[in-house]
């Protein structure tokens, strides 16, 4: 992970530095010396040192082995899941929690390839209503409504 | 203490079926609420104090009790089945427990879980019944000074959960406590790293970094390898861990039961840190730290003792000073008071026949819960064996609700995506997000303590050295982190020669 290792630390350096400079427009707000500005500051200094130590380890050959890697068919996967995901929160406004819900369910469902349409039918209507009731009846907690419900 | 008064109540909620039916009620419900992401035992006993208006205030007590106490214990089933803790204080509990039930071992995990929670919780309890008053005296010393070292004490544990890099834990620590000082600033007021948000001026909330670390993160690596994953049957016969597995135990959780009490019994700390701190130790203190976060049972009783522990513990401030332990405790107080009952030492005077009973019903709690969570420990279980491709989606849907009923905020679900994402790749290049928890939870109190202590003495940092209790828990926190250093290095050594000479014996 030696490359991996030395990227980050550059980031972490560079994030630590920004943060440094950043909470200096904090400055004036202080009571005794010891303002908003203070802590922030103390964490960047100790991310820039440990940012630099990440980046010596890794130079000096000591990074941890790369474990599993990411599945890049899989990882795309992962995206339009989240994408499915964005259009669900969109949706819940539109239809309503339950309804949305089980348009959620059953698409994420279909897309990682459950092949059953009874069982992504059934699981998807009995998920979404249990925890719309549990919500609504038991622990009385407004959730979004819509159209629907 | 009146020791007749004290038996007279144990006689009267023991014996009463109506007393033990509402513990249930209460129990069963703690359970559900702590199970699913994002509500916490705080929000229960907050839903339910309404229901208990009409109830005689020792019945309606009970049930909160056991809300309480369910609630605790409930967040470590998800934690175990889903990865995804149903309550911070089971996200200790997610490093091994979810390990083993990705091997198949789910339900021993569900079993030692619920054995450690009841455990935990009896110890609190009879700590909190007899030594309240004297524990009570030591938490009130605590200042500024005190607080910041206790904390300081607490982010020690991050080398014992930094997995196979402390470097990278310590890492992940600091980038958790940069988090935290988003929003407002605690002491003068002023915004922080906001950009003009007005969402972001209560800073990043805590319930949806907790979803987005540890749930996102499993849900979008489950996604990635759902093709690819062979399928895990969690074994569903004989599923208790057997008792030579919990005598092994014990010693950690005895240690794990006092710590967790007296944590509990700090207040302003609670049920989470004692988890972390009693995870920390029992790792530290191991024989082979090396075996902690690959699935062990000692991994599932640390922490779950320690955070059911804790709920006794937090009862301690409460009810003899007035003064509540936590946050579910601060509900609970609002319970008391809505019941024209004052909490703190007149308490014990004045209201004899609620304070004895309340002891009481800490204790049936933990039995209710005993038998609650063992008679459904093969159901929890079965859970794993739904196929991947109807569950994964479900935990999804669970980590979507889970951060927005929090504020009722589309804005916390997309911070917890993004805490998502970013912990799905810290996952992949060895980064731990348990350090990050561990910095949520503790950083508002470091720094706010830190800046008031120092404003205290002007600037000198021998403040923290200088008060008995201060120096103590710097004192125990510096020689936790050296030993744990040390001994944490060793054990990553020994596995490396023996992965090496594995590899060496394959060859030849």
């Amino acid at each position: 992970m030696k490359r991996q290792d030395i990227g980050v630390g550059v980031g972490l350096l560079l994030l630590s530095t920004w943060l440094f400079w950043y909470v200096g427009r904090y400055k004036g707000k202080e009571i005794y010396g010891y303002g908003p500005d203070f802590f922030p500051r103390v964490l960047a200094v100790m991310m820039a040192i440990l940012a630099v130590g990440l980046i010596l380890q890794a130079r000096a050959g000591h990074s941890l082995k790369m474990g599993e890697r990411i599945d890049p068919k899989g990882f795309v996967r992962m995206l339009i899941c989240i994408a499915i995901c964005i259009g669900y929160l969109f949706l819940t406004t539109l239809l309503g929690f339950a309804a949305a819900t089980f348009v959620f369910l059953f698409t994420l469902m279909t897309f990682l390839r459950q092949k059953g349409m009874l069982v992504r039918i059934l699981s998807s209507v009995a998920t979404s209503l249990t925890v719309w009731a549990i919500f609504r009846y038991f622990l009385i907690i407004p959730l979004p409504e819509g159209l629907l419900f | 203490m009146q020791l007749d008064l004290l038996l007279a109540a144990f006689g009267k909620v023991m014996l009463d079926p109506m007393n033990f039916l509402f513990v249930f009620v209460g129990v069963t419900s703690g359970i559900i609420v702590g199970a699913l992401p994002g509500l916490t035992a705080t929000m229960g006993v907050a839903l339910l104090i309404p229901f208990t208006f009409g109830l005689d205030p020792v019945r309606g007590l009970l049930m909160l009790l056991g809300l309480f106490s369910g609630g605790i214990y409930g967040g470590s089933i998800s934690a175990i089945l889903l990865g995804v803790p149903g309550t911070p204080s089971a996200a200790a509990t997610a490093l091994d427990g979810h390990i083993m039930a990705k091997r198949g071992l789910a339900g021993k995990a569900i079993g030692m879980a619920t054995i450690a929670s009841f455990f935990g919780g009896t110890t609190g309890a009879l700590i909190m019944t007899f030594l309240s008053p004297q524990i009570a005296k030591i938490a009130l010393k605590f200042g500024p000074p005190e607080f910041f070292a206790l904390a300081f004490f607490g982010l020690g544990i991050i080398i014992t959960v930094s997995g196979k890099s402390i470097l990278k834990g310590l890492i992940s620590g600091i980038f958790g406590l940069m988090i935290t000082t988003i929003g407002f600033d605690p002491l003068s007021g002023s915004p922080r790293l906001t950009f003009g948000s007005v969402e972001l001026l209560g800073g990043i909330t805590f319930i949806p970094a907790l979803i987005g670390l540890f749930g996102y993160s499993q849900v979008f690596q489950g996604i990635e390898k759902i093709l690819t994953l062979p399928t895990v049957k969690s074994e569903l016969k004989n599923i208790l861990p057997k008792f030579r597995e919990i005598r092994e135990t014990f010693k950690t959780m005895v240690k794990s039961a006092l710590m967790g009490t007296f944590i509990g019994a700090v207040p302003g700390t609670g049920c989470d840190i004692a988890a972390f701190v009693s995870y920390g130790e029992a790792r530290r203190s191991s024989k082979t730290p090396e075996k902690f976060g690959t699935g062990i049972l000692e991994g599932v009783a640390a922490p779950e003792v320690g955070n059911n522990a804790a709920t006794g513990g937090a009862m301690i401030p409460m009810l003899t000073l007035g003064v509540p332990g936590d946050a579910v405790t601060a509900v609970l107080m609002g319970a008391l008071t809505i019941h024209n009952l004052q909490p703190g030492p007149l308490l014990f005077r004045d209201h004899p026949e609620v304070v004895y009973p309340i002891f009481a019903g800490m204790i049936l709690a933990q039995f209710v819960m005993l038998g609650v969570g063992l008679g459904g420990v093969r159901f929890f279980a079965s859970i794993i064996n739904i196929d991947r491709r109807v569950l994964t989606p479900i935990i999804f849907l669970l980590c979507v609700v889970g951060s927005y009923v929090m504020r009722f905020s589309f804005f916390d679900v997309a911070v917890s995506l993004i805490i998502g994402i970013i912990a799905y790749f810290m996952n992949y290049y060895g980064f731990p997000g348990s350090p990050i928890l561990l910095a949520l939870i503790l950083g508002p109190m470091v720094e706010q303590n830190m800046r008031r202590s120092l404003m205290i003495s002007h600037g000198d940092p021998l403040i923290f050295i200088t008060r008995p209790i201060s120096a103590a828990f710097i004192g125990i926190g510096l020689f936790v982190m050296i030993t744990s250093y040390f001994r944490i290095r060793k054990a990553m050594q020994r596995e490396g020669e023996e992965g090496a000479r594995a590899e060496k014996e394959k060859v030849d």
